[in-house]
This record gives C-alpha cells, sequence and structure tokens, in this order.
C-alpha cells in the first residue's frame, strides 16, 4: 500500500466528540507538585472544562498568625513557599518593620537581599527541573538539584538549617554571616552562569522543548492582569512589574541587574523570563558581595537599645538588663503601633504580601497572606481549556505554584 | 522612614473621595499606605472609576477582616490595588454590618476577585451577590462555621471531634452546627492486675 492509499482510505468525520469524561488529576499526582486536585473534563484528549479544587494543605497561618507574638511567627513563614524560606523571612521581617517604623542596619539590609537572592535561584532551579521532568527530560532536573545542593550547603552556613530558615528578626538578621561564607559564595556565583549555560543547552534550542512549549499555555496580557498574577507569571506575559524594581526595599536600588520580561505569554515564555532572572540574580549576589557594609546586623538604634528588637547575644550572658530585655522580647513578645499596613516582596512565585492590622497588642489582630500562587493557579481556569491533556503538565510546570503558600 | 512609605497614593485617593463625595470618607495615610473607605453599595462604582479612570489595573490583594465580635459594623473588605505606571497602591476599604453581610462581586471589575471573594466567604462569611461559584475554598465542603471569625476559637470548634469523644466528650447537632460538650470526666481508672 503506497502512502497516497493510506491517506486515500482514512476518512475523517466531522462530529468525532465523544462522551465527556470527567477525569480528578490529583490531589496525590507527581506533575501537580503538591496536593493540588484538578478536575478536567474531556473531549477524548482535550481539555473541555478544567477546576481547580485548592485547600487540601490549609493549615491556617492566617488564624495562627492572630495568637502569636510578631516574632513566633517567623517560622511559619519558612512553610509557605517551602521552596524559598529565606525570601518568605524577609519579606515578613520587612512588613513588620513597616509596622513598627523601624529599618534594619545597612549590613542586615544587604544579607536580606544575598538571602532573598539564593532563595530565588534555588526556588527557580527547582520550578525549571520539575518542569523539564514533567515534560521527559529528566537530565534537567539532576543537573539542578546539583546547584541547589551547593546553595543549601551554603543556607546552613548561613543560618545552620537548609529548609527551616527562621533567620530574619525584627530589625535585622539572627546572626551575622560567617567569615567563610563569603569566599564560598563568590564561588558560586562565578560558576553560576555557566551551569545555566548548561541548562540552555539541554532546553532552549531543543527541538521537543520548543514544540512542547511554544505557544502553549498563553496568558494574554489582559489575562495577568485581571487575575491578579505577578512575578515571572506576570513579566512572561509582557508586562514589566518587578516590585525590586518598582518600589525597592532593603536597598535593591543599590544594584544594577535588568527585568526580563516576555512577549507571547506562553510556556517557553515563562521558562526564558525564569533562566533570565537566575543569571540577574546572580548579577546582583556578585554586587552585594562586593559591596556588603560593616556594621550591626540587627538595628539596636546606637547605645539606646530599641526594646522591641532582641538585644546582642553577648551583652545578654553579661549584663542584667540586657538578660531582662531579652527575656521580654522573647517570652512577652513585642508591642506594635496601632494601625494596618501592607508591604509585598518580590518572592520566586510573584508578590508575597503581607496584610497586618494591629491593635497596639503584642499580636497581630488581622495578618493577611497575598499568596502569589494562588492568584496563579486561578488563571488556569481559563487557560486550560482548548489544550491537550498532555499539555496539562507544560502549563502547570510553567506557571511554577506551590501548595504550601496557595492554602497556607 | 525609608524608602519604603512612599508607596499609597495619596492623589488618586483625593480624586476619588472628590468624585464621590456623599459615600465616601475622607482618605487617612498611615506608614504610607493610603485608605479610603467607602459605602457598600458603591465600592464596585469606585473600583471600577480607580480602573478605568485613573489606572489601578492590577488587583493585588481582596480581603476580609473582622473587627470584633463588639464592633459594628463589624466585618470589612479590603481591595489593595495597584497602579502600573505610577507604581503607587490605593486601599479601598468597606465596613459590612454584623448580621448578613452582603457585597455586590467584583468579578465584573477584575475577574481575578473570584477566588478572593471565595475566600472571603469561607473565612467570614460575607456573601457576594452575583458571584457565579460562592463556594468553600480553603476549608472543606460542608464546613459548619467561618474561621477567621473572632469568636471561633484557633484549636477549632471540634468539628473533629472524635479523639475528644474517646475521652468523654459528647457532640451535639443543633442548626446544622457540631458543637462539643467537651466534658472532662476522668478516665476510668485501670483496673486489674497491674499490682
Amino acid at each position: 500500500m503506497s502512502t497516497d492509499a493510506r491517506v486515500m482510505d482514512v476518512e475523517i468525520s466531522e462530529d468525532r466528540h465523544s462522551e465527556a469524561m470527567m477525569i480528578n488529576m490529583g490531589p496525590q499526582h507527581p506533575s501537580t507538585h503538591g496536593v493540588l486536585r484538578l478536575v478536567l473534563e474531556l473531549d477524548g484528549e482535550e481539555v473541555v472544562r478544567a477546576q481547580p479544587v485548592i485547600g487540601y494543605l490549609h493549615r491556617g497561618k492566617e488564624k495562627i498568625g492572630e495568637t502569636l507574638s510578631w516574632h513566633q511567627f517567623i517560622p511559619y513563614t519558612d512553610r509557605l513557599d517551602y521552596l524559598a524560606p529565606l525570601a518568605n523571612n524577609v519579606a515578613y521581617a520587612v512588613a513588620v518593620e513597616k509596622l513598627m517604623g523601624i529599618d534594619a542596619p545597612p549590613r542586615a539590609q544587604a544579607i536580606r537581599v544575598i538571602c532573598a537572592e539564593l532563595a530565588r535561584i534555588s526556588a527557580h532551579l527547582l520550578g525549571l527541573g520539575a518542569y523539564a521532568m514533567d515534560l521527559g527530560a529528566m537530565t534537567v532536573f539532576l543537573w539542578t538539584f546539583r546547584e541547589r545542593e551547593a546553595i543549601y550547603t551554603l543556607v546552613e552556613r548561613i543560618c545552620g538549617a537548609r529548609f527551616t530558615t527562621s533567620y530574619t528578626r525584627i530589625g535585622g538578621v539572627e546572626r551575622d554571616l560567617p567569615d567563610d561564607f563569603f569566599t564560598k559564595c563568590a564561588q558560586f556565583v562565578k560558576e553560576f552562569p555557566g551551569r545555566v549555560d548548561e541548562y540552555e543547552g539541554l532546553l532552549t534550542t531543543n527541538k521537543i522543548w520548543i514544540e512542547r512549549t511554544q505557544d502553549i499555555g498563553i496568558i494574554t496580557k489582559e489575562q495577568a492582569l485581571q487575575f491578579a498574577l505577578t512575578g515571572p507569571n506576570l513579566r512572561g506575559s509582557g508586562i514589566d512589574y518587578d516590585c525590586r524594581k518598582a518600589h525597592p526595599y532593603i536597598g535593591y536600588e543599590q544594584y544594577d541587574f535588568d527585568v526580563p520580561v516576555g512577549s507571547v505569554g506562553d510556556c517557553f515564555d515563562r521558562y526564558l523570563v525564569r533562566v533570565a532572572e537566575m543569571r540577574e540574580s546572580a548579577r546582583i549576589l556578585e554586587q552585594v558581595l562586593d559591596t556588603i557594609p560593616d556594621g550591626p546586623y540587627l538595628n539596636r538604634d546606637g547605645d539606646e537599645e530599641l526594646k522591641s528588637v532582641l538585644p546582642d547575644k553577648t551583652k545578654v550572658l553579661t549584663n542584667m538588663e540586657s538578660l531582662i530585655h531579652q527575656f521580654m522580647v522573647a517570652t512577652e513578645s513585642i508591642n506594635a503601633p496601632t494601625g494596618e499596613v501592607y508591604f509585598g516582596a518580590e518572592n520566586p512565585k510573584g508578590e508575597l504580601g503581607f496584610f497586618l492590622r494591629s491593635k497596639g497588642e503584642l499580636h497581630a489582630d488581622r495578618l493577611r497572606i497575598r499568596a502569589p500562587s494562588f492568584c496563579a493557579l486561578q488563571v488556569i481556569e481559563e487557560v486550560l481549556p482548548g489544550h491537550l491533556i498532555a499539555d496539562v503538565m507544560a502549563i502547570l510546570g510553567s506557571i511554577d505554584f506551590v501548595m504550601g503558600e496557595c492554602d497556607r | 522612614m525609608s524608602i519604603l512609605t512612599d508607596h499609597g497614593d495619596a492623589a488618586a485617593a483625593a480624586a476619588l473621595h472628590q468624585a464621590f463625595p456623599d459615600t465616601t470618607m475622607e482618605p487617612r495615610e498611615w506608614r504610607g499606605d493610603v485608605t479610603l473607605e467607602v459605602d457598600p453599595a458603591t465600592e464596585l462604582d469606585v473600583l471600577t472609576h480607580a480602573k478605568e479612570q485613573l489606572g489601578f489595573e492590577l488587583l493585588i490583594d481582596r480581603l476580609g477582616a473582622d473587627r470584633g465580635e463588639e464592633a459594628s459594623p463589624r466585618f470589612e473588605v479590603i481591595t489593595i490595588l495597584y497602579n502600573l505606571t505610577t507604581h503607587k497602591r490605593l486601599h479601598v476599604l468597606t465596613a459590612l454590618p454584623a448580621a448578613n453581610p452582603e457585597l455586590p462581586t467584583a468579578i465584573g471589575v477584575f475577574r481575578g476577585a473570584n477566588w478572593f471573594e471565595r475566600e472571603i466567604w469561607d473565612m467570614y462569611g460575607v456573601k457576594f451577590p452575583g458571584h457565579p461559584n460562592l463556594e468553600r475554598i480553603l476549608m472543606m465542603d460542608g464546613f459548619p462555621d467561618f474561621p477567621l471569625r473572632k469568636e471561633y476559637p484557633t484549636e477549632g470548634a471540634g468539628e473533629f471531634a472524635a479523639p475528644r469523644r474517646a475521652l468523654g466528650g459528647t457532640v451535639d447537632g443543633t442548626d446544622g452546627k457540631v458543637a462539643v460538650n467537651h466534658d472532662p470526666s476522668p478516665r476510668p481508672e485501670r483496673q486489674g492486675d497491674d499490682a
């Protein structure tokens, strides 16, 4: 049978729609990256309707936040976006400082930038690795974990823990960076762009990767704005908004970096934006390591110690007043003024915002967490229909959400 | 303080107050955040005006709050808008009564309000007439209470009472709510042969 004959034999009927089939994808499914459940209505292999169901990881953090003191909530922020705990710590600490009206000293700010950028690289590495693995490229995942290991070794040097860092304090950070950190971090920053080249060599010009991601899962500008997307997902759709540039905090205005922006808003654009962001983060790290100032790592406001900030540990061990002060801050908590503030930080997944309301008590009256993954997941209800079921994995991977933050 | 304090758009809040003089209050500013309090009936108009005339294109957040059981009005819905050109933020606050709190849905202005409003319903019991799918989002279906209301205990109201029941508590069903009368009666004395 010749090729032509075979083509002739097939008669494609116009009416090939089958009966709709409902499929539950998740809550336990490897490519839903956590406990997301998708109720998919399928026509053959095509998605007709998709409904994300969330809440499987809800732990009531906002309620818990209304009973804990300002410092006690820091460990809970580790478990929001558990791929970037340091960045969450920073966002929360800056929000409380805005409420209290205090500032972290310059060295603490620089340390926080290091934390936030290391967290960004590590979160994007996992996002990229898992995204590629969902589409069948196993190697990328293993390679990104090599660099993540290096980052976690650095994080271990910063605070002693690898994942549950709880490193920031109101007014600064918990301890100073160790001396050997700088050379180790500089070594990592020097090697890292070459590693990104390796990932790009595997993916960016890879025919299979391009076929699987280009023009798939297009989020238009209009959709991105309507659904309050932030971070790489918003920038992938061509909107130039980055909190670090738009309203710099913790000293981001001192560093020279670019904000990568996509054009089409498809899965491939979001991939490119994340890869470019990792390079920019390495650039920022390089500058911070060069320019980090000396000085205190916790705001103590000269000799007259701020009563809302933990005292110096060496003083606690030698000075009665400092001991009492430490005891008061740790056991009774610190008073915040009456008022409400919102602070949004540029986290790996998007804008992580804290809305804090205080009635002048030792704890928050309302602690709202504005989770970027929550907003990002909402858009897939509109994006998925019309795609094949195999593209669902590509789209989920490209949106790069984390359920710990979405469900709170 | 530092650069953090100039995010709020006082000019836009004043412009909105001028456009809706009878139904909005004087904008207030604290730590650089500008809040405009509006009547529930005109909230939608204010949001539309802010989006279409003043360029607040990005809905950052829509959240609920509870002022406490005695407060009147009791509930709040706060909408945080962002202007991508001027990089300024604006908070629009609406206060709602304790009994039957309702606010027209903002999905017509920002489609992304959908899940935010479902969460406010889920946590505070504020209804959004016109919302296409006002169901629980973070709590499970059939959960009987609104957990972020102030009277709801942090440790739970006993919806998951099985372990307590084993200790001698009882579970009542009244008004479709499950309440636990936890009677801390002593455990039965161990009997027998440990001597």
